[in-house]
Order: C-alpha cells, then structure tokens, then sequence
C-alpha cells in the first residue's frame, strides 16, 4: 500500500529514500506495523461494542481508513481502487501458497522450510493487512502453526533422538517469533481456537463493519503519511516546517527498532542516533531516559570501526550522555540498570514500581560503558600523534574519563549495598581496576589534581565507602586503597595488576625497599607466563620502573641487575610496548601486527626509553669496568659477563679508528667507561655529567653527585685491579689525594677488597700503606690446573643434581648417602669450599635478592 | 599494652627496646616476666629504691592489663590494690575467685575417672601408639568418654590460666596422649611449650617445640599466611630457652636458619635479627664445628645488610660496620652502645659480657685478616685496654685462635703473617672429595 501512495505524491522527498534501505528495515517496520495493529485491534474492540460513529475520532483512525479504501468498499471515489483490488487479491493468493507450503512443511516436520516460509508468510501479510486485522487463513495457519510447534516441543523432550542442526535451527527460530507474533494477534487466534468454523465464516460479515465514508481520502493520505514518517526516520520534519513531536508513548517502540537494527549493515548509525537525540529530548519519566541514554551511548560506540576510534565529537556527546545517565541514576535511586535485569517486554506501558519492588530494573551494564568509553579514547591517542597539540588537547578528555570512573564507582558503591540485588564483585572490581589504570603512572601531585577536581563534580553529600573523599589529597594512600580492595576482592589476573599498579607507583615515588619487597613477595616473576600480554607489559613496565627507582637511590647493583632482562634483551620497545620493532627477517601477519598496534600505550604512558637505555649502561659501566680490570690482570679466570650488551658496544667502540667528541648518550657513556679504565676518574664524570638527559630525572644534581661518587670509587677499584702488579706498596695518602677521597674511605674500600679476595694485598697500619704481595702470580700451567679442577667439580655436581632430578621419587636414598657423606668428610672443608665460591662471587652476590626474568618477547609477539 | 619508654629514664638505651615489638607474639603469661624485668630494671641497684615512680606506676598498670583476664585472681586483686590504694579488694574478685574454683571443682571431679585410670598400671601397660584404639580400649574396658577426655583439655586450659603451669602441663600431656582431635592437639602443644617455658623446663620445652615445629610445617603447609603466622610466634617463644638453656642454643639456631624461618624473621620480624646475631656472635667459641659458624656468620651479615633499611639497632649496625663496611672505628662506637641495649635486655641481659668479648675477638680477627702490621698502641685503644692489658689479650688470642702472628716488641707492633695459599693446595682441596662423590654417585646410579 505505502508504495502506491508513494508513488502518487511527487512532492515528498521520501521518494529519495531508495528501495533498498526500505526492505533492510523492513522488518522492524513490520513488527512496528503489527504492534501498532494489536493496539488498534483493540481499539477496535471497543468501538464494536459501543458505536459506529465513535471510531473516525479515534487515534488508529487514518490507517483504518486507507486500508478501508483499498480494500472493496465500493464508497471510495478513488480510481486507484479498483488497481489495489488486483494487487491484493494476488497477494492473497500467494499467502494461501504459503500458508500450503508451511502445512507441508508441517507434515514432513521440516522446520527449515517452515521457518524460511513462516517469515515470508509474516512478510506477505503486512501487506494485507485490513483495518487491523489479518487474513482470517494468516491466523488460522499460525495458529495451527502454534499448536504443532508446541507438540513438536513435547515431543522433543521425551525423544531421545534430536533434531539435525538446520532443523533446530529452524525451530528455535520459529519458536521465538511465533511467540511474539501471535501476542499481536492473540485475540483473532482466541476467537480461531474457540470455534474454528464460525470464526472463518463471520470474518465475511465482520470486514466491512466499520463505515468511514464521511472522510475524504485526501486527509487521510495526509494523515497515513504522517504516520509513516513517524516510523520511517523523520526525514520530512523540518521541510515540512512543521515538527512531528515525537511523543514520549513512541520512545519505546524505537529503541527497539533501533536496538534490532543493531548491527546489521546499511543502517544508517547518524540517523539513528539522530532520532535518539531527539527522544531524549521527549523522554519525560528517568526510566524512559534511562533507555534512550543507554541505546544512544551504545549506538555512538558503534560508530568506532575495528579499526579506526569514534569521531571526537561523539565520544564527547557519550562522555556527556554517560555522565547524564549516571546522575539520573544517582537522583533516581529507585532505578538501577544492572546486567541481567528481565527485558521489559511490552513497550506500550512504561514500567511502573509495583507496591512490592523496591526497583525498576533496567537491563544494561554501567562498568561496560565505562570500559568501553575508555578504550576509545586510549585507541585514539594511539592514533594521534603525540608531538602535536591535538594530542594534548585530546588528553585532557582523560579528566572527563575519570569523572565518570569515579561515578560509575560510586553508583555501584551504592547498588552493592543492597543485597538483593546481587551485583556481582567483578563489576565493581573492573572499574576500580580502571581507576587505578588512570592512575597508577602518574606523579602523586598529578593524581592529586586529578583527584580533587573530579569530587568536585561530586556533589558534597556523597561519599566513597572504598575510596572515601579525605583520600583524594594523598595519592599513594589512594592507590594503597583502591589495590588493596582489588587484592582482597578479586583473583587472577586483576590480582596480579593490581599488584603491579601498586608496586610500579611506589617505585615511581623512590619507595624502592617497599616496591622490590612488594615484587619479591609477590612471586610474579615465576608465573608471569601464564598471564596475558597486556599484564606481562604491565610487569615489564614495572620491572623497569623498580631498577630506575634503585638507581636513583644509589644502588647501581641493584638497577643493573633489575633492568638487565629489559635492556639487555636490545628489544625495550616492544617488551614496553612503545613502538613496533622492524624485524628484519621475522614473519610477522598483517593480523599479528594489528593486535600488536592495538597493545601499544599511549605516549603520554611512556617511560622514556633514551633515559632507560642511558641508566642501564651507566650501570653496567660502573660495574663491568671494575671488572674487566680485575680479569685483565689475569686472563684465566672464568670469565664473567654482566651485561653483553654493554660488552659488545664497548668493543664496537674500540674498534673504531678515529673517535670524535661523543654525540649521544652511547657515546658519552662509551668514552666515560674508557677513561674510568684508563683511572682518568675526573674525565669519565665529566663525560657522564654532560649528558643532558639527566635532567629529565626530578632530582638531577642529587644524581649527579651519587655518579661522581661511585665512579670516583669505581676508579679506585679499577686502578688497583689495573696497577697493582707493579706496585709493592701504595699509601693510602697518594691514593686518598689521586681519586679526592678520604683516607678512610679509601682505607674502607681496600680493606673491602683484601676481605673478599679481591686483591693479594696487606694493609699496614703503622706506616699506613697498601703492601702488595708478591708470588701470588699464578704460571699458566698452574692457573690451567686450578680452571681444570674448578671444572672437574663442577661435572661431579652437575651430575649429582642431574640424578638427583631424575630420580625425584626415589632419591632419598642418594640424598641420605649424600648427608652421611657429607658428615665423614667435615664440615670443615665444605665450608671452605662454599667460602671461597662466596669469596669470588661476592660481588654478585652481594644483592642476594634478584628477580630476573623479564616477561619473555615471544610472549609478547603471541 | 606494655608501658611506653619515656627517653627521659632509659636514655637512647629505650629507643631500642623490643618490648612492644616482641609483646604482640607472646602469650599474656610469657610477657609477664618480661614486665617483671621492666619493673627490675627500675629498681636502684644499691638501694632498692624505685627510681621513676610514674613509671613503675605505668608498668604496674601494664602488669594488671595483662593479667586481668586471666584467672590468676588473688595476684590479680593484689595489684588492683596496689594501684587504687585499696587495702581490701573489691567484692568482685572474691566472686571471681568462687567462680573459678567452682570450675576447677568441676572439671577435677570430671577427670577424676580417667586421671585415676592413668594412674593404674594395668591400664597404661595396655596402651599402644595407636591413638584411636587406645581410645576405644578405654571405652570398651573403662567407660572413658570422649567427653572426659576433652575435659582433661579444659582443666589443662583452666589451670594455666591460674598459674599452675605444672599440673597444666601434666593434664595437658595426657589429653595429647588420648584426643585424636588435631586442632586440640596442637592447641595442647602451643600449651604444653608455654608451660615449660614457664617452669624453665627446658629439656621438655625442646621438646614440644619440635613438635610444634612439625606441627607447622606439615599441617600448615597448605596455608601460607597461618604459617608465617606460627611461624613468628615460635620464633618468639623460643628466646626463652635459647638464652637460657645452653644446649638448646644449637638446635634453635640451626631452627633459625632454617630457609622458612629466615624468610620469616625478614618477612615479619626483623627485630628478631639482634636476638639473632648475638646469639651467633656469642656462640663463636662454643659451637663444635666452625665451619657451620662461619656459615651462620655470613647468613647473619647477609641478613643484616638486607634488612638494614628496616630494622638497625647497635648490634645489627656493629654487625654492618664490620663486615660491610670495614669501619672498625664504627664498630668500636656501635659496640659501646650494643653492650647497653643488651644490659637492658630481658633475654640478653646475661650474654651481655659474652657478647662483648666476642664481638672484640670478631673486630681483631678481620683487622688481622686485613692488615700485616698493626701498632699495639693503636690496638689497645681500639680495644678499649690498657697497652699491658692489650698485650695480654693478643697473646691470648695468638695462642687461642692459632693466628699467625707475633709481637714485635721493639718497635711495639703486631706482625701480621699471612701466607698466601699455595696453588697446588688449593688444587688437592678442590679434587679432594671427588673421587668419593664419583663413587656415591656410580652406586646411586647401579641402584
């Protein structure tokens, strides 16, 4: 029918509203269409049983009155009449094909065509539709239909056998529809069920009942239009200078087209959300607010493709509308939208707070918003470059984010209390784990500002039962907080970040004891594996932040050794993820590249790689430097390395013939470690000192003055190691003015030196000299004999253990043996064994505490 | 709980009392004596006058905290006296005490049965180690409830409270002998350990304190947070005999030392590290074998170095600057102030002087070590004798420890010999044993 009206206006633009876009919605139309129809069927009712005349006044009238013309009243005036006639009898025709090959289907029970049919049927009938009422063969086939789908149910259950998966298909298909489809027709179906034969009979007499041959056609074209554009997108409203109101009773029935429309292509997302910007508007009561907000935020995250993040200005209006739908929740306590709330099923009334609920419930999950409104910005500073001011003016929406975190907080704070309705921990543990990713990374005056300004949207009366108000000016008790809640609470995974959030803050705030007790108790390092890739990016993350923190408090030791898995692995920018490496001879799918674009952080995240890399070879230098001194005097002991990577630059370094005023930090660090070797302490400071990105460190002449103090010590092992063989006393004195040490500080590191068998050396007290002892030169034969026995025992103790794994069920036996042995042989010589395995590895013992053991790059490439 | 150290009396010497540390891992009984020499402390050595009144008060006060709920009554209406200046305490002790008696009544007559059948030969020569079937002999012969038996728990419970550790301890042995209960076992364990504590009973201290060790580690093991919980009292519990019984001093700290128990003085209680090191500093002369010494020793630095940001006291410090940082002047000063902390120490009160020779005979060792030619004089003040006294010392020390070293009389020195190692030495030491491990190894292997 709308087509040929259609047709017949030239003037309306809707004609440009192609076909196609009409089928694609057809559907929905449809059930619109037959919802509208049960409303007016019972309008219709009622007009039956009281008088004829009432009914042109009534609402459902316009539709009533077309259908009436093109059906075979012979009043109308109209010579397109009789054309419909035609066409409707052809369409009736078909239906009865239709309906022949359903009860087919029926026969042989093939529910794949029934269902297919069944839809076309649905489709068929639309058009045919009288006045509101479906052809008399339309309800007695889905009637019948019903019966035979809940035999067919019956019998489903008892049979062992099943169906095959189309036919399942098709029944769960038909089931589902066919429920609510025959609600819309339910009384016709009644009537049907009550006396079959009567019913088909008197639908002859009752058809032509209602007479509204006073109106003229015209008006009701005009008014048919309305409704259609009432349905269709409001397209006419402004051209025709006149607005359509959308009325708040209609709100309903388009969310619901809209959800259906979900997802499927070609429909129009701008136009749709449109439509809901508009219903907003109209919506009176929170609940119906609640439902336009909640499909208007989702259908704008529908705008973000795979791909590319949502437009700017949507992902505004959703922070806005999210932000409004959370205070409308916070005034309207009565409402809550938790996940599995029950679907509220008929969209002509708004629900009401029956006498004995305590809440309307409105299907929908907040943190899920949240989430994804925090995704979407994140995939957009991704994509932004970081250089430019967009990005800082996209940061800022950061602030916005965290306000509605902290509301969102608060509204599950206050559902959770009560009980019965069951918010699951999970929800509430997401978004404080979202909390604390907004700010876990940042400086504690940062967090501060954050903090304060977003409970200054709050309003005062309301406070966090978590992460109460007071909390706000002091960061590091609120990240305290909010990780502890998640430990206590959650499990897994969020257990483990929220660990990693807290420890990574501490160890940004210099509270390096506290973060590597934290990491060491934690036991991360031995089960990171198993955890997903952004979590062991988290603990990477981490890792680093721990070994600056300890560099910045002095203890070179411990950095070099944290940052070693990192930095020596030559691949910190992936195992940071801040930036995809080139990989040269790597096959890497396109699909692998995307998931591994979509990891990487935001710049604003970052640890800054050049000043990492720079602190990592700082330390190795202070520590490798000492060392290579101490081995070079005597090139057979076992030779250990620290760092390789530090020992591949510097023999690159070497190499080069010609070597200008250093360039970049390598350089300096470079030319720094050759002039500590050669015991020019005062150069290589110098070289470390001019490196400019000390600065970016918040105390940087605090570490600057730790450097020059450990490479002024560093320079005196180094030229003790170097120079000793040609020495057979040294003052201290000379040594104290050469590296401007204190006497007793220098007297303090040799002693250190003798102590641990570093130096084969004697300090005298009278004459306060170092007396070096001569004939400790080993010959090369006898230092072959000793590397040769070191060996031997170390097979024999390989081996030992090798058997000892093997047999792990039975070894007792052996270990025993081992005890009873150890016993005959003394105590005596096993301690001087471990003692002098202690004595030459006490420099890399001196930790004793170590994690190792960076989250490993294959990992994080899966 | 325990009275606050005011700077004003103890001086510096306060800041380091473990009191309030140690108290949260004690039982009420076992701070007690703690309190008492609190109070002892106070007491002025010649006269026997209180020195602080207010502070007396105040631990008197602690005293009637502590004890007030525990059912010791008479002592307990004493010190209420005391403290109000009452001459007859309040009505409501007397009804305590009734109360309390009537229980003790109460439960005496419930064990009467199974406490007279214990006694009797023919009984006790029936009884086997399986526990279950002990119980159901004594049912089937006896008439013994199991009611009866956990009545035995409750007196044994009972009379601890009153003080009367001994028969505690008794009903308590012979409950564990009976109950098939586990929890109420190790509960009667803890209980039977505090009791023999308190009795000084050593040697069967020891032994409960074995088996509260099992007990922790294999029915705790599923249970980490419990554990180290456990884990911490005992290593409180346990100063008692360690400081007062000769040989339980082994054992304990090779318990200490154990890899759990180290983890759990660094995890939970790094104060404990002082207990410890004295406890390994003054075993230096004593312990069989010095190899494990020298073993314990490097734990003890390695310890102290890592649990330096969080726990120092003098010891601990004295401890850093000898083996650390090689200030042996440091360690001089440190170890003035280590001798006053152990003074006012309950436990380490007695080892105080030990502890001092020790810690010299350490700081002489490792300057020899270090240096070949020490001047005497020097060494005298840095031992803190007289030149004569100094030179006595050394002989001493040169015959005691074997050290190869000499006096050079003349020029006032000490000669430091220190041969250097020989490498072929070195090289028989390290094949020394692996012939026989080869051998070890090969039968495992035939196995």
């Amino acid at each position: 029918m709308s087509r040929f009206f259609r047709g017949g206006d030239d003037s309306s633009s809707e004609s440009s509203s192609d076909e196609e876009e009409l089928y694609t919605s057809e559907e929905e139309e449809e059930e619109e269409q037959e919802q509208e129809e049960s409303s007016e069927e019972e309008d219709e009712e009622e007009e039956e049983s009281s008088d004829d005349e009432a009914g042109p006044e009534k609402k459902g009238l316009s539709r009533f009155l077309v259908d009436q013309a093109s059906s075979e009243s012979e009043e109308s005036d109209v010579e397109g009449a009789t054309k419909v006639k035609s066409a409707k009898d052809k369409r009736f025709d078909e239906l009865e094909a239709t309906i022949t090959t359903i009860q087919n289907g029926q026969k042989i029970n093939d529910w794949g065509s029934i269902s297919n049919e069944f839809d076309k049927l649905n489709r068929q009938v639309v058009k045919l539709q009288d006045g509101g009422k479906a052809p008399k063969s339309y309800i007695k086939c889905i009637a019948e239909l019903e019966d035979f789908m809940n035999e067919t149910q019956a019998k489903q259950k008892v049979t062992p056998k099943k169906m095959n998966a189309t036919m399942a298909r098709g029944f769960n298909a038909v089931k589902q529809r066919i429920k609510k489809n025959n609600k819309d027709y339910q009384s016709q179906i009644d009537a049907f069920r009550k006396d079959s034969d009567a019913f088909m009979e008197s639908d002859e007499e009752e058809a032509p009942l209602p007479k509204p041959s006073k109106v003229k056609f015209a008006e009701a074209f005009v008014s048919e239009e309305a409704a259609e554009d009432e349905e269709k997108g409001f397209a006419r409203v402004d051209k025709r200078g006149k607005a359509i109101p959308f009325s708040p009773e209609s709100i309903q029935k388009h969310l619901r087209s809209i959800v259906e429309s979900r997802g499927r292509k070609n429909t129009d997302r701008a136009e749709q959300i449109r439509i809901m910007e508009e219903l907003n508007k109209v919506a009176e009561t929170p609940y119906l607010k609640i439902r336009v907000l909640q499909t208007l935020v989702s259908a704008r995250f529908d705008l973000g493709s795979a791909t590319a993040s949502m437009p700017l200005e949507h992902w505004k209006a959703a922070e806005r509308e999210l932000a409004a739908l959370l205070s409308l929740l916070e005034t309207h306590k009565n409402h809550v939208v938790i996940e599995g709330a029950e679907e509220w099923e008929d969209d002509d009334k708004v629900p009401v707070l029956g006498p004995d609920d305590k809440y309307i419930k409105v299907p929908g999950s907040v943190v899920s918003y949240i989430e994804r409104l925090d995704d979407e910005l994140t995939r957009s500073l991704q994509s932004i470059d970081p250089h430019t001011s967009e990005y800082i003016d996209r940061l800022t929406d950061e602030a916005d984010l965290y306000n509605i975190i902290l509301q969102g907080l608060l509204y599950y704070e206050t559902v959770r209390k009560d009980a019965s309705l069951e918010i699951p921990q999970e929800s509430l543990n997401r978004i404080i784990q979202r909390r604390l990713d907004h700010v876990y990374f940042k400086p504690a005056q940062v967090v501060k500002i954050l903090e304060e300004n977003s409970w200054k949207q709050v309003s005062s009366s309301i406070d966090s039962a978590i992460t109460p108000r007071a909390l706000a000016g002091d960061a590091g008790q609120l990240i305290h907080t909010l990780c502890n809640y998640l430990f206590s609470n959650s499990e897994g995974i969020i257990r483990a970040r929220a660990m990693l959030c807290q420890i990574y803050f501490l160890a940004l705030h210099d509270e390096y004891y506290k973060a590597r007790d934290m990491m060491l108790t934690s036991h991360l390092q031995e089960n990171i594996a198993n955890f997903d890739v952004a979590t062991q990016i988290l603990y990477n993350r981490t890792l680093v932040q721990v070994g600056l923190c300890a560099f910045r408090r002095g203890l070179v030791y411990d950095a070099q050794n944290t940052l070693q898995d990192i930095c020596g692995s030559g691949r910190q920018k992936e195992l940071l993820a801040q930036g995809v490496m080139m990989q040269r001879y790597s096959q890497v799918t396109p699909e692998q590249e995307r998931l591994e674009k979509q990891r990487q952080l935001p710049f604003h995240m970052h640890i800054n790689l050049e000043l990492l890399e720079c602190v990592y070879l700082t330390c190795s230098m202070l520590l490798e430097i000492p060392l290579l001194a101490q081995i070079g005097s005597s090139p057979d002991i076992k030779k250990r390395v620290i760092s390789k990577t530090y020992r591949r630059m510097l023999e690159y370094h070497e190499r080069q013939i010609f070597t200008g005023p250093p360039e970049n930090t390598r350089d300096h660090v470079m030319q720094a470690s050759k002039a500590l070797a050669a015991g020019e302490w005062k150069k290589a400071t110098h070289f470390i000192h001019s490196i400019k990105i000390w600065d970016l460190m918040p105390s940087a002449e605090e570490i600057k003055t730790m450097l020059a103090k450990q490479i002024q010590e560093e320079g005196l092992r180094t030229y003790l190691f170097t120079y000793a063989p040609f020495y057979d006393t040294l003052a201290v004195e000379t040594l104290s003015t050469m590296f401007e040490l204190d006497s007793s500080k220098v007297a303090a590191v040799v002693s250190k030196m003798i102590s641990h068998e570093e130096l084969a050396a004697a300090l005298d007290q009278v004459t306060n000299t170092v007396i070096f002892r001569k004939g400790v030169e080993l010959s090369r034969l006898q230092s072959l004999a000793l590397a040769l026995s070191d060996k031997a025992s170390a097979l024999i103790e390989t081996n030992e253990r090798t058997l000892e794994v093997r047999t792990q069920g039975s070894a007792n036996a052996f270990s025993r043996k081992d005890g009873r042995q150890g016993g005959q042989r003394g105590g005596g010589q096993r301690g001087g064994r471990g003692g002098a395995r202690t004595g030459g590895n006490a420099q890399r013992q001196a930790g004793g505490t170590q994690f190792t053991g960076g989250a490993l790059g294959a990992a994080v490439r899966g | 709980m325990a009275s606050a150290p005011t700077p004003a009396a103890g001086g510096n010497v306060a800041e380091y009392d473990l009191m309030l540390k140690l108290a949260p891992h004690l039982d009420r009984h076992l701070i007690f004596p703690l309190l008492e020499f609190s109070a002892g402390q106070l007491l002025d050595e010649e006269t026997g006058d209180v020195k602080d009144e207010a502070k007396a008060r105040e631990i008197n006060q602690a005293k009637y905290a502590l004890l007030k709920k525990t059912d010791m009554t008479d002592y307990v209406a004493n010190l209420y006296c005391d403290l109000e200046g009452l001459n007859e305490p309040p009505a409501e002790f007397a009804d305590k005490k009734q109360k309390v008696f009537s229980q003790l009544q109460k439960y005496e007559q419930e064990t009467s049965k199974i406490i007279e059948l214990l006694e009797r030969d023919d009984v006790v020569n029936n009884l086997r180690s399986d526990k279950v079937a002990n119980l159901e002999f004594l049912k089937r012969e006896h008439d013994v409830t199991i009611e009866m038996v956990n009545a035995l728990y409750d007196l044994g419970n009972l009379q601890y409270s009153c003080g009367n550790y001994a028969d505690a301890s008794e009903m308590l042995y012979r409950f564990r002998v009976l109950s098939t209960d586990n929890d109420k076992v190790a509960f009667a364990t803890w209980g039977r350990l505090a009791c023999e504590i308190l009795t000084m009973n050593w040697e069967s201290a020891m032994e409960e304190l074995q088996k509260v060790r099992e007990t922790i580690d294999s029915k705790l093991s599923q249970n980490p947070l419990a554990q180290l919980q456990h884990r911490t009292a005992l290593i409180h519990w346990v100063l008692f005999p360690l400081f007062n019984f000769e040989k339980a001093r082994e054992p304990i700290l090779e318990l200490f030392f154990n890899a759990g128990y180290i983890n759990t003085i660094q995890a939970n209680c790094a104060w404990i590290l002082r207990y410890l090191a004295v406890a390994v500093i003054t075993n230096r002369g004593r312990a069989k074998n010095p190899g494990i010494h020298q073993k314990q020793m490097k734990d003890v630095v390695r310890i102290v170095k890592q649990e330096a940001y969080e726990y120092q006291d003098p010891v601990t410090r004295f401890v850093h600057a000898l083996y650390l940082d090689f200030d042996f002047e440091e360690a001089q000063r440190q170890l003035v102030l280590a001798e006053e902390v152990l003074r006012s120490d309950f436990f380490l009160l007695a080892h105080a002087d030990d502890f001092v020779d020790s810690a010299r005979h350490l700081i002489f060792e490792s300057y020899c070590k270090i240096h070949s030619r020490i001047s005497l004089k020097d060494l005298s003040a840095r031992l803190g004798l007289n030149t004569d006294d100094a030179e006595k010392w050394i002989v001493n020390l040169i015959r005691d420890t074997r050290l190869d070293a000499k006096i050079d009389y003349k020029e006032g020195t000490v000669v430091m010999n220190h041969p250097p190692s020989s490498v072929y030495q070195q090289v028989i030491e390290k094949t020394k044993g692996g012939f026989f491990r080869t051998q070890v190894l090969s039968a495992a292997v035939a196995k």
